[in-house]
């Protein structure tokens, strides 16, 4: 199996650098190979409309389908949830309005591209849940994570608002993949509220409080961990932890990882190297050591 | 005389000639879903579906000068809820970026974030994650960044020692240029108005 990756700025070498190698380390183990998009550019996610209209940002978009089109017809997983609903929104209205479509086509022409809209946009865990498939996973899995209670946060972009693949308002991939790890998912009603995203650094006061509200929720359930598939949640989660000790006078210092990460563990892989677990700020080893049995 | 709020389209008309997706507000039934689901909207001013109202009374001063669009967490759910399809995340987007233009600034300090934000991907093609923070805690001036920049220094050390930031700075994209051509382009061709 062969697909285009788009990495995206925050995977290529910035927070999401963790989610990146653990993505790579499981696609190896799988046998699916990995098609760069040569010189791709920003997909416009997060606050960029408040400089752009949106048209500059569909520009930005239809720019990556046209080089990756040109280089082959594989189905783009983007891992980063912005990134996949930056490029899936483009894609729904390059291909569901003629103007927009001909506007496009006019300005793409200009920088020597073209684009025929033909191209789908995955997300990691349509592509995880869906394509190579939970059987495929089960069988993979060397070292379960026996017990391991985590909270399998979704957050808003992975899912909404197109729904191609799970529901919009009670999403349950993440958890069938955690427990296909042998994990035990916990129950949390609050996985898919939002995290503050891209406006938490500018409106920190507001937002820590819809991250802290996600945090007692999973451990209010008993989670141990807590698992994402977004750089902007896993940053928000993770980083801000000590932000929220200090305002609330908490104790927070759960560990957030990437559910890819948690893939290669119980996949076997190295913990360091194929896993990054060294790259996560509040330290997840002891917790997984334990539920793998070491 | 009451203090019935009566339409007044001239505004309305403004925001769906000018504000991305603005036409779509014709749509809207008042029904409140999208104020409902708003993980933001007891921070904000104004409901989303207030200022749709708002926009239909002619309230141009309260709408481009309120925070509430400026305060979207992209999350979603309004576009997902809303029973008439109005992508009500677009539409707050819209109205955030045609009142920046006007040099409304609804929000500061989220404002120019954003704005940065924009640059960024026109100067180089791809955000610098470590780069955008400094330069948004700097927009003040020198002693207001470095006092912002302290705040956060802690944060941006742990990230740099666990390999989530990169040392050097991003590179410019190699077709940089055929970019800024045709953004340029969709600048001049999209709605928004012109860049203040």
């Amino acid at each position: 199996m062969k697909y285009f990756f788009y990495w995206g700025c925050s995977l290529d070498g910035g927070s999401g650098a963790n989610f990146k190698v653990s993505i790579e380390s499981i696609c190896r183990y799988l046998g699916i190979e990995i098609v760069e998009i040569d010189d791709w550019n920003c997909c416009g996610a997060s606050i960029s409309y408040a400089g752009a209209n949106d048209l500059e940002v569909k520009i930005l978009n239809a720019r990556n389908f046209a080089l990756a089109e040109a280089k082959g017809s594989y189905d783009i997983i983007a891992p980063c949830s912005s990134c996949y609903i930056q490029m899936n929104k483009f894609n729904h209205e390059y291909n569901g309005d003629e103007v927009v479509n001909s506007n496009i086509n006019e300005i793409l022409s200009e920088g020597g591209l073209k684009y025929t809209g033909r191209l789908r946009v995955r997300h990691i865990q349509d592509f995880l849940f869906n394509d190579v498939g939970i059987n495929k996973i089960k069988e993979k899995v060397k070292k379960p994570l026996h017990g391991l209670k985590v909270a399998g946060y979704v957050g808003c972009q992975t899912v909404r608002p197109y729904g191609e693949y799970d529901s919009v308002e009670k999403p349950a991939v993440q958890d069938y993949i955690l427990e296909a790890l042998g994990a035990e998912a916990v129950l949390f009603p609050k996985k898919i509220n939002c995290c503050g995203s891209g406006i938490f650094l500018p409106e920190m006061d507001l937002c820590l409080p819809l991250v802290k509200d996600i945090l007692d929720d999973a451990i209010n359930n008993g989670a141990e961990l807590i698992s994402t598939v977004c750089p902007m949640c896993a940053m928000n989660l993770e980083m801000y932890q000590g932000k929220i000790n200090e305002k609330y006078n908490t104790k927070y210092d759960i560990p957030v990882v990437y559910l890819t990460q948690l893939i290669a563990i119980a996949f076997g892989m190295d913990l360091k190297k194929d896993a990054a677990l060294n790259y996560n700020f509040i330290p997840p080893e002891g917790i997984l050591l334990n539920a793998i049995g070491h | 005389m009451s203090d019935n709020v009566r339409y007044e389209p001239t505004f309305a008309k403004e925001v769906f000639k000018n504000v991305d997706f603005g036409e779509k507000i014709k749509m809207c039934m008042q029904c409140g879903i999208c104020s409902a689901s708003c993980p933001l909207k007891d921070e904000m001013d104004y409901s989303p579906r207030n200022i749709f109202t708002m926009i239909r009374a002619g309230k141009r001063d309260e709408v481009l000068k309120s925070m509430a669009i400026m305060l979207c967490t992209s999350c979603y759910s309004c576009k997902v809820r809303c029973p008439r399809s109005i992508p009500v995340v677009d539409i707050m987007h819209g109205l955030a970026h045609y009142s920046i233009n006007l040099g409304s600034i609804p929000r500061k300090d989220t404002a120019n974030f954003g704005v940065e934000f924009w640059k960024q991907i026109y100067k180089l093609g791809r955000i610098d994650e470590k780069d955008l923070p400094r330069k948004y805690f700097f927009v003040d001036g020198m002693i207001d960044g470095i006092k912002n920049s302290i705040q956060m220094v802690d944060m941006g050390l742990i990230m740099l020692l666990h390999h989530r930031m990169k040392l050097m700075p991003e590179k410019k994209i190699k077709g940089i240029k055929s970019l800024r051509k045709m953004l340029d382009k969709a600048s001049a061709m999209g709605k928004g108005g012109a860049k203040a």
